[in-house]
């Protein structure tokens, strides 16, 4: 009777609509559980196992490194100017796309996307063809003095390019689903555009913004491909630390490259945290934007 | 103020929304702009407002006889209220309300207790002294229709224009919102537009009736002269007679 098969459907898979059996259900999650721990989670703890192989005090004498502690600073100086610089880059990006109509805007949208396609060595060496020796800006830059291959600016640069993305990306669908009445609103009563971004978008979307920020700033520091290329391995001078483990790892030194690396994975570990935080905090934006149909 | 519409017409992208539309609208007047959806009145109320801005022919758009086509949406001076309230989320009822002061320089910024008097005032007209620190997302719709009415007048403007004001509110509370709307346009005669697709709503409020669909207006008059006479099938049709 199909009546009863209906009822009984019902009754005994409440929450499946695809219609998958258990035994394809089990078999899916246990081989993503799988390879989560075999791939994800096992190289995370043997990070941290290697880096403390020798003791804490090697742990410690790596970090007393000059050249280490400078990879570090440098690490650091890049993700200060990059990051900022593509916050408000992202921000202007998915301001235009979501606010204006124009010609070309959605080929602009998917260009935004472009250095996530891109290899990053790819992308180093575009700016090597440039701006290097033999590129086309070489010679004007060479008669000013001016070093951006195998030098911080051009470490800079291609840290710009790569992490380009990732404000823009987090705020366009947060910016679209949201609309702009409130943005209207304020025009209505006065308000000049500066006021606008300041008083009303910024805070309407600040946790989205966090997000992208966080995963800029971890693209940032974690970047080898791109800086790799630009940045000519010059120890003490152009190595950040994802260089400094490749070249600390390349000379044996293994409890000091996982040293190092376990520094970057922490950092991994504490972005995961503050993006899950800012992505639970962006929903709930979403969601107090949507209009509510209650009396 | 009075407000004329003369020869208005609005494309987007390749689909016309208003053809050649012209309107006056007198001096106190409440009136109700009432059409099916996608007829072209709401876009008729933002090109008034001067949220939209219309194509450049020969249009114009006139408050009190002064061309205002140029203008922006506050030198208008014309307070807006959006369907779905468009309020400030992370800011409380007082500050909504005070935003068009907030926003002023300086030198044209009224002082603390001038705001202070101005935004108790408005709390009382709308009923909802006590509710200062409130955020928006702690009030039931129908108090966050009557915040975003208090922002709208906060700068005392001299047109209001609200577009589907009652659309997302229950029957019991938009019953009450109505006669609210009609008795503070009894007694402050601020030339008031609104948007409605609900006969009733318009019929009940407005002291005239514009009939809009495919972006033209098919029908201007009293609730009692458009029942009795409509001018086409599509007025016919629309109000059921």
């Amino acid at each position: 009777m199909p009546g009863s098969t209906t009822l009984h459907l019902k009754l005994h898979r409440p929450l499946r609509a695809t219609g998958d059996r258990p035994a394809v259900r089990r078999f899916l999650i246990g081989s993503v559980l799988v390879f989560f721990i075999l791939f994800l989670l096992l190289p995370l703890v043997v990070v941290f196992q290697e880096a403390f192989s020798k003791g804490l005090a090697a742990f410690v004498e790596t970090f007393r490194d000059p050249y280490t502690q400078h990879s570090i600073v440098l690490t650091l100086v890049i993700a200060l100017i990059s990051v900022p610089l593509n916050t408000v880059l992202g921000i202007a990006a998915a301001w235009s796309v979501t606010r204006y109509r124009f010609r070309g805007r959605s080929l602009l949208i998917t260009l935004l996307d472009l250095p996530l396609w891109v290899s990053p060595v790819i992308a180093g060496l575009l700016y090597v063809l440039v701006f290097g020796a033999q590129g086309w800006l070489g010679p004007w830059l060479r008669e000013h003095e001016i070093r951006i291959i195998f030098a911080v600016p051009g470490m800079v640069l291609a840290t710009l390019f790569v992490t380009f993305p990732f404000v823009a990306r987090g705020l366009i669908p947060l910016m679209q689903a949201q609309g702009m009445k409130e943005e209207e609103a304020a025009l209505t009563l006065g308000a000049n555009g500066w006021q606008i971004l300041w008083r009303i978008t910024l805070p309407k979307i600040k946790w989205g913004l966090l997000y992208g920020v966080i995963l800029c700033n971890a693209r940032a520091m974690g970047e080898f491909g791109a800086v790799s290329v630009v940045s000519g391995h010059i120890r003490g001078k152009t190595n950040t630390m994802p260089l400094h483990i490749e070249i600390l790892y390349n000379e044996y030194q293994f409890a000091s490259a996982f040293a190092v690396a376990s520094v970057l994975a922490l950092l991994a570990i504490v972005t995961l945290i503050l993006k899950t935080r800012a992505e639970w905090r962006a929903e709930q934006e979403l969601r107090a934007s949507r209009p509510s149909i209650t009396p | 103020m009075s407000i004329a519409v003369k020869n208005i017409s609005k494309r987007f992208d390749s689909h016309p929304a208003l053809s050649d539309v012209s309107l006056d609208i007198q001096e106190g007047e409440l009136i109700a702009l009432l059409g099916p959806s996608g007829s072209g009145k709401t876009t008729l109320l933002r090109v008034i407002a001067g949220l939209e801005f219309p194509d450049a022919h020969d249009g114009r758009i006139l408050f009190h006889g002064r061309d205002v086509s140029g203008l922006s949406a506050y030198q208008r001076k014309a307070g807006f209220v959006f369907q779905h309230y468009a309020l400030f989320n992370h800011m409380n009822v007082f500050e909504n309300i005070a935003f068009s002061f907030r926003v002023l320089k300086r030198s044209q910024r009224p002082s603390e207790s001038v705001i202070q008097d101005r935004i108790d005032g408005l709390l009382r007209a709308v009923q909802l002294e006590g509710y200062e620190k409130r955020l928006p997302t702690q009030l039931s719709g129908g108090q966050r229709q009557r915040v975003a009415f208090a922002r709208a007048l906060a700068n005392k403007p001299e047109v209001l224009l609200l577009d589907e004001p009652f659309g997302a509110l229950d029957a019991k509370v938009r019953k009450d919102l109505r006669r609210w709307l009609r008795e503070f346009h009894d007694s402050t005669q601020l030339t008031t537009i609104f948007v409605t697709h609900d006969q009733d709503e318009a019929f009940e409020v407005a002291d005239r009736v514009v009939l809009i669909d495919k972006g033209g207006i098919q029908q201007t008059g009293t609730p009692a002269q458009v029942r009795e006479h409509p001018a086409n099938d599509f007025v016919a049709d629309f109000l059921g007679l």
